[in-house]
């Protein structure tokens, strides 16, 4: 049997997303498994390739567990050692892909993801903190992240309209 | 000149990107209006997404560029907008290693993590820890130990992180911040609750009676937080392991009782933890087993992954103890998903019984000859697996007058010279360096064991690929 591994709060390996041709939309790696950018980008390339064909979630891949997911035309992986509850990095996943569908308006796709990557690294560095998972509420994350989005004047007017109106009714 | 967001890459096509063309030196010389007052937020903020974004992109920055970069970032600290003050965090942890001279914002960052606006407390926080060293951390230990314990779950949990971050640099001044996660690990919160135990068990590892003291309050205390649970089974596993307790010890029983609890996280973590005990008997094993069955049936990927993996490694000692799951195992042989199906099959290689095997062997050159040519990889390992399947089945069942089916894959798999496999000596066993580790490990176990012949061995083929 394996030995028992040794009990941390460091369960992340990486967080990837990967647009449609397999290239790097976003890439935070928490330790020193793939030191170089070049050893990185193999490694994105290898599992992009096998596992962009099928739908499956989960793999062990270059010994590592690789948990995915995908949408439209994005990619996004989350990495843990092979001894790491799978379950959990599947919290990650589900977090990071949630919190990112409520900022984005449910349009989790590349182009509204690179008009909106300040929201994107800020929502990563509230989920996970070099490789502890911070946080696996999605809601909370959203929260936390506190966007307020840019608005042009007349915009600014309807949004207060708004606002008052929901705080009318709440 | 400022340059914005050039509108033509926006519209150009769903094809573009629009950080695609970022030249580095064109994004730092954009920096320059930070040092402009008033500051612009909106535009601060594209050029501080542009820096970090290259810097993701694994683009060299320069000491003296970053450090540039850095300094310039410093004067929007004088800006209120939130979404900035963040992204400005962000960019002190990106460039910490980068830049020189990155304490000057201390002051800047400790008036933060103390002040009114939550949203920036675990931000700054962190942003903090990453920049500091010994001397600076016993300055600011009183705001840490006051973080620490804050009511807000975010600042507290930022504090906890940091501080275990920091154990490796400075463990005798973290040490003496015990007693603040001890309260810590008394929140509702379930992440601060996660946090707090395992800077805990970080802090008192090296000793033993510490440990097992902290194990027997929380197991008692009953936790909500499935993070927490999962890392306690796992101390618990440890000290088991460490003091070779046996099964009737409160920690196993603990486990135990883990598997029975609501959150699936925590059951699998259980089972997998008893599994993984060198000393189990399988009657021990048997409710872990049950667990793991009915994981097998999950609509989740990960879960029937998880599961049979697990059941995998239960099959290597105690193959009896997996035969009850024999059934779900064959249904998880057309698993869409290629690991679990593999998986599958070299688990019940392992527990399947001659005629079990049999049928086994039918299923998976039927379900072969559908998988499409698309699914190389899948494809090279299965038929790895079938190779390994016929190459078990003869080795094991030659009295029983079993046909050797050896030929007629090799026919097969020498069809498909598109798969990467390369020959190994005469006996016709291809291997394709694709299959995991794991799998060919324990199909070549199983034929060495029943081969005398050292010829014949499959462990030289597979050390020098793999």
């Amino acid at each position: 049997m394996d030995s028992q591994t040794e009990p941390s709060l460091y369960t992340v390996k990486a967080v990837l997303i990967l647009d449609n041709d397999g290239d790097r939309l976003y890439a935070k790696y928490y330790d020193d498994t793939y030191p170089t950018v070049k050893e990185q980008k193999a490694f994105e390339k290898n599992i992009f390739n096998k596992t962009h064909r099928t739908d499956s979630e989960i793999a062990l891949l270059e010994g590592l567990t690789v948990v995915y997911k995908s949408n439209i035309d994005l990619f996004f992986y989350v990495i843990g050692s092979s001894h790491e509850n799978e379950l959990m990095l599947m919290a990650v996943l589900n977090c990071l892909f949630d919190s990112l569908s409520q900022m984005l308006r449910k349009n989790v796709e590349r182009r509204a993801l690179l008009e909106n990557m300040e929201g994107l690294f800020l929502a990563v560095d509230e989920i996970v903190d070099g490789g502890v998972i911070l946080e696996s509420d999605p809601q909370q994350v959203v929260h936390r992240v506190a966007l307020r989005t840019f608005l042009f004047p007349s915009q600014v007017l309807q949004s207060a309209k708004e606002q008052i109106k929901w705080s009318l009714l709440r | 000149m400022i340059k914005k967001f050039d509108k033509k890459d926006e519209e150009s096509g769903s094809g573009s990107n629009p950080f695609q063309h970022l030249e580095k030196s064109a994004v730092l010389q954009e920096a320059r209006i930070f040092n402009e007052t008033p500051i612009n937020p909106r535009r601060c903020l594209h050029i501080l997404t542009k820096i970090i974004y290259l810097l993701n992109q694994g683009e060299h920055f320069g000491t003296t560029e970053a450090t540039e970069a850095f300094f310039a970032m410093t004067r929007l600290f004088q800006s209120n907008d939130q979404t900035l003050r963040r992204m400005c965090y962000l960019t002190i942890k990106e460039m910490a290693n980068i830049s020189e001279d990155v304490i000057i914002v201390t002051s800047s960052l400790t008036k933060d993590m103390t002040g009114k606006e939550d949203v920036y407390r675990g931000p700054a926080i962190r942003a903090l820890c990453r920049i500091t060293d010994t001397t600076m951390l016993q300055a600011i230990e009183r705001y840490m130990k006051q973080a620490i314990v804050d009511k807000v779950p975010s600042v507290s949990s930022s504090a906890l992180v940091s501080s275990l971050h920091m154990v490796k640099m400075s463990y005798d001044v973290v040490k003496r911040w015990v007693n603040e996660a001890q309260e810590a690990a008394s929140s509702d919160n379930i992440m601060v609750q996660y946090h707090a135990l395992g800077l805990l068990y970080h802090l008192r590892k090296n000793d033993r009676l510490a440990v097992s003291k902290m194990l027997n309050k929380f197991t008692k205390s009953g936790l909500k937080s499935p993070f927490a649970y999962c890392m306690l089974i796992r101390i618990a596993s440890k000290l088991l392991e460490e003091t070779e307790g046996g099964h009737d010890s409160p920690l196993f029983d603990f486990i135990e009782s883990c598997l029975r609890n609501k959150n699936e996280m925590v059951v699998y973590e259980a089972a997998s933890a008893i599994v993984h005990m060198p000393t189990c008997s399988a009657r021990e094993l048997a409710p872990a087993v049950s667990v793991l069955q009915l994981f097998c049936s999950s609509p989740k990927a990960a879960l029937r992954y998880a599961a049979v993996r697990t059941l995998n490694k239960v099959a290597m000692k105690h193959p009896s103890a997996v035969t009850a799951c024999n059934l779900d195992l064959e249904n998880l042989i057309t698993d869409s998903n290629r690991s679990i199906a593999t998986l599958a099959i070299t688990t019940l290689l392992k527990t399947g019984s001659e005629s079990s095997v049999d049928r086994l062997m039918k299923q998976i050159s039927s379900f072969v000859s559908e998988i499409s040519d698309e699914f190389k990889v899948g494809r090279a390992n299965i038929w790895c697996v079938c190779v390994c399947v016929c190459v078990c089945v003869c080795s094991g069942g030659g009295g029983s007058g079993h046909q050797l089916p050896l030929p007629e894959v090799s026919q097969e798999a020498q069809r498909h010279d598109e798969l990467p496999v390369q020959h190994a000596p005469s006996d016709g066993v291809f291997l394709s360096s694709d299959v995991s580790v794991d799998h060919l490990w324990l199909c070549a176990d199983r034929w060495d064991n029943h081969t005398a012949s050292s010829s014949m061995s499959l462990r030289p083929t597979l050390s020098p690929s793999l």
